[in-house]
């Protein structure tokens, strides 16, 4: 069963597929005993002459007790057991520091990703500003804001990296659904919520809307690409050269605002 | 004290009930037996609305974008593209329907509103409900919201399509479809309080003479415990969706942030400053514990069954009762988990994860205890014994696999996947259904006053066992592969292609499951006509329904009544047979008991002196 499990390519998954395949047998076991003596029962215990009598018995409180206080400690350990690894992944005070910061934004039916710009700085958001042309409301006036980079469907990370996503959603509820990073996170509209991975390992992997959010939310697909740093960086210089080349051809007066530099910088958060 | 006046006053010698008119017998009746048989009636009709919705689903997701098979060309335009298949529009609509109708109209009902009103008052002794007419009244507003939640097919924009949870704020910028859905679900709430409020007041103050709480079967305890939960969470429920309705009508903003983008609608007059993660916790604080009204009932009609046809006491009594209590009163406290990847404080996710952990033990308690019911018995596998048999099978499963999602970490993964889907379905279909089956066969006898056909009632339950677990089970697997749930095609994604093949699987099994149901169907309009008549007490049972005449009559019983013992005192020493009624008095059972023994040694000297 669990061999049907996507790959898991993130440091945290390692956890959770332990915790998966430990509940997993645990399971297992007790489904077998139980219906193991369940089908005996009813084979053993079936009427097999007519007129015999069953056990007149009802019920012993030793076994009521021994039945109450074994699952309640079984119960009990793996919640606690759950919730380390849980704590880890989640508590923000656990997030290790992050070599990346990415914005994403879920609308219907699509992910928008924001990278900050050469200065490593993401513009100032309003969600007044928020329109389908920008759908992370940056406020046209803050200059660290010029060079901000937003791809669609398709985000590029560096392999070995903590990377932290800042989530929202600009119209309804969809969820940041990455299968073989072992990462959910609902997106709700009106709040940003942190969620961060490391993966280990290069490739395409696909990124999934998993909240139902409207008649097209089959189609919210995006591809998450992670690549060896280096790669990340020419990406990342691609893309922050179009941004630049795109603001010289508009020829704004707000590009001498831009604290765009020619050469560039990985894009490493100041937070 | 009350309820034996009543006994008497309407005891009109043996059940020649007054006559009344046909408007008021069938169809504005105050008799809580009719009342049961029209909950059953409306709510058969809506398991065959919403398992059609099934197949659909099933279909598209077999075979996406395929036109439905014989019947795909007939279907409107708005449902169905040119070729016959359904649309993603539809799609949607088709799952918000199937989940809302197979819950609300389907399965309460059933559970609550046709066990709950036909065992409860004769199991207690009771000639009808406390508040025969607030029991008409819950009655009629359940069809009446059935009609107005169908009635989205015939507004702009379909019916409602934001999932049977209805989120904002989806389901708040939605159309026309998804207000008739909030309204019919308030109307929904509303009867469920009205009944709940019944049931509580009939259980506590209609209870034959001699009968004290702890001699009550369990199918009225698992009843009185579900009414508690309802009238202390349906309001909630009520406020929400008051709410939501709001919202999306008088475009205020209890769950909409301020500056959202839709292009669907003209946002400029919400205002904002609303929060959806609210709707969340109202929703789930009356809809979790809806799960145990779901389940608590169904799992007393199986205790009374197997002990029934196990012939023997059940096991640990008052360890059931307690069990139930401790659900009821944790469920209150877990709606969480359904939230934990919501954006809300994972410190809450901490919290939620270790009571769900700990409502665990009050349903692994119920198992042992129906086993140790099982156990020594003699047991006799008859059509509603083995639907109770195996609910307690899959009910393991149900409870086995919610395990993974209480566990935080893995529920990062399995959250919002087709392991969800394979776990409700488990519960809700492997558990509380097959109860509804084990309760519809085991009171069929009462009810119509036939037996029902046992070869075809065997027929159903083999097909639907087996059939169920080919749908049901492939479905945890998956969810391990991680596909979404209320996706409409999931050959979009590279990861879900090369599951395909166990989708079609399903599909297959989905329609043998949705066709077998027609046998159950057949069964009990056939036998209900034609049906051999049955016995007072067919399954010699002990509790009281089986004292009164089949069917009982208007009034329910022809003998006063004084309940003596609890209900399950099978192959007692005390008595000459394997069962002891709760209302034959002691003496009667000594009296018995010489007759009896006089008797046998009456036909030993007999024997012994034709030996000589």
């Amino acid at each position: 069963m669990l061999d049907w499990l996507p790959e898991n390519v993130s440091v945290f998954g390692e956890g959770v597929d332990h915790l998966f395949s430990l509940i997993y047998y645990i399971s297992v076991a007790i489904f077998i005993l139980v219906n193991a003596i369940y089908i005996a029962f009813i084979f053993r215990y079936r009427r097999k002459r007519k007129g015999e009598r069953a056990y007149y018995y009802h019920g012993n409180n030793i076994l009521e007790f021994s039945w109450t206080a074994l699952p309640f400690a079984l119960f009990l350990f793996l919640a606690f057991y759950s919730d380390g690894i849980w704590e880890d992944i989640k508590y923000s005070d656990k997030t290790p520091n992050p070599d990346l910061v990415v914005e994403v934004m879920g609308q219907a039916y699509l992910w928008h990703f924001r990278y900050p710009g050469s200065d490593g700085i993401f513009g100032r958001r309003d969600s007044r500003f928020m329109a389908t042309t920008n759908p992370f409301g940056i406020d046209p006036d803050d200059p660290n804001g010029k060079d901000d980079y937003v791809t669609i469907n398709s985000m590029n990370i560096p392999v070995n990296k903590t990377v932290l996503v800042h989530l929202s959603s600009m119209d309804v509820i969809h969820s940041f659904f990455l299968p073989n990073m072992r990462v959910k996170q609902d997106a709700v509209p009106g709040q940003w919520v942190d969620v961060w991975f490391n993966s280990i390992k290069t490739g395409k992997y696909e990124i999934a809307c998993a909240e139902l959010c409207g008649s097209g939310h089959y189609l919210m697909r995006a591809v998450l690409t992670v690549q060896p740093q280096a790669d990340f960086d020419t990406w990342i210089d691609e893309q922050y050269g179009s941004v630049s080349a795109a603001l010289v051809a508009a020829g704004s007066p707000d590009q001498k605002n831009s604290s765009a530099p020619a050469a560039t910088t990985p894009a490493v958060p100041t937070k | 004290m009350e309820a034996a006046l009543q006994t008497d006053t309407h005891a009109h010698g043996g059940g020649h009930a007054h006559r009344e008119s046909f408007i008021r017998h069938y169809i504005f009746s105050t008799d809580h037996k009719m009342i049961a048989k029209q909950f059953m009636f409306t709510a058969i009709i809506f398991l065959f609305i919403g398992g059609a919705f099934a197949l659909f689903i099933r279909w598209q997701l077999a075979y996406p974008g395929e036109p439905i098979p014989l019947i795909g060309q007939l279907l409107p335009s708005t449902w169905v593209n040119a070729d016959g298949a359904v649309t993603a529009e539809w799609y949607t609509q088709l799952l918000t329907m199937h989940g809302s109708i197979m819950i609300f109209a389907v399965i309460i009902p059933l559970l609550v509103g046709t066990f709950g009103n036909f065992a409860v008052p004769l199991m207690i002794g009771a000639d009808d409900m406390a508040f025969p007419f607030l029991n008409m009244v819950s009655f009629w507003l359940f069809p009446l919201a059935g009609v107005l939640m169908m009635a989205g097919f015939f507004v702009e924009g379909g019916m409602a399509a934001a999932g049977w949870t209805g989120y904002p704020p989806l389901s708040a910028i939605a159309s026309m479809g998804q207000t008739l859905w909030i309204v019919s679900l308030f109307l929904i709430g509303f009867s469920s309080i009205i009944g709940g409020v019944n049931y509580i007041t009939t259980v506590l103050n209609m209870r034959a003479p001699g009968m004290n709480m702890f001699d009550l079967p369990m199918t009225v305890w698992a009843v009185f415990i579900t009414a508690i939960i309802i009238v202390i969470g349906t309001p909630v429920l009520a406020a929400a969706l008051s709410m939501l309705f709001m919202d999306n009508f008088l475009h205020t903003s209890f769950f909409m942030p301020a500056d959202l983008v839709v292009a669907t609608r003209d946002m400029s007059r919400t205002a904002g400053g609303g929060q959806p993660l609210l709707w969340q916790h109202l929703f789930w604080f009356y809809s979790h514990p809806a799960v145990y009204i779901m389940i608590l009932p169904g799992m007393g009609v199986v205790s009374d069954v197997l002990a029934t046809f196990a012939r023997k006491p059940l096991y640990g009594y008052k360890a059931m009762v307690f069990a139930i209590i401790a659900i009821a009163f944790l469920g209150i406290l877990v709606w969480g988990h359904h939230m934990f990847q919501s954006g809300m404080n994972p410190l809450l996710g901490t919290t939620f994860m270790v009571s769900t952990m700990v409502i665990a033990v009050p349903s692994a308690i119920k198992t042992f205890n129906w086993l140790g019911t099982m156990w020594r018995g003699q047991m006799e596998f008859t059509v509603p014994m083995l639907n109770a048999v195996a609910f307690v099978s899959m009910f393991v499963i149900g409870g086995l696999s919610g395990i993974f999602m209480a566990s935080t970490p893995v529920d990062i993964f399995i959250h919002d996947t087709y392991f969800i889907v394979g776990h409700i379905h488990y519960v809700l279909f492997g558990g509380s259904l097959f109860a509804v089956f084990a309760g519809l066969y085991y009171w069929f006898p009462k009810m119509s006053g036939r037996m029902f056909d046992d070869r075809i009632g065997k027929w159903h339950f083999w097909l639907t066992f087996i059939t169920f677990n080919g749908t049901f089970f492939p479905m945890h697997i998956l969810g391990v592969g991680g596909m979404m749930r209320r996706i409409y095609d999931p050959t979009v994604y590279d990861f879900l292609k090369p599951f395909q093949p166990m989708n079609e699987f399903i599909t297959i099994n989905a329609m043998v499951l949705g066709f077998a149901q027609f046998l159950l169907v057949y069964n009990m309009v056939y036998s209900w006509y034609r049906g051999r008549a049955a016995k007072r007490n067919p399954w010699r049972a002990n509790t009281l329904e089986w004292v009164a005449p089949s069917p009982p009559p208007h009034g329910n019983f022809d003998v006063p009544l004084r309940v003596y013992r609890g209900p399950y005192e099978f192959s007692s020493p005390e008595s000459v047979q394997d069962f002891l009624p709760q209302n034959v008095p002691p003496e009667e059972v000594v009296a018995q008991r010489a007759r009896h023994e006089k008797r046998l040694a009456a036909s030993q000297t007999r024997d012994g002196g034709s030996g000589e």
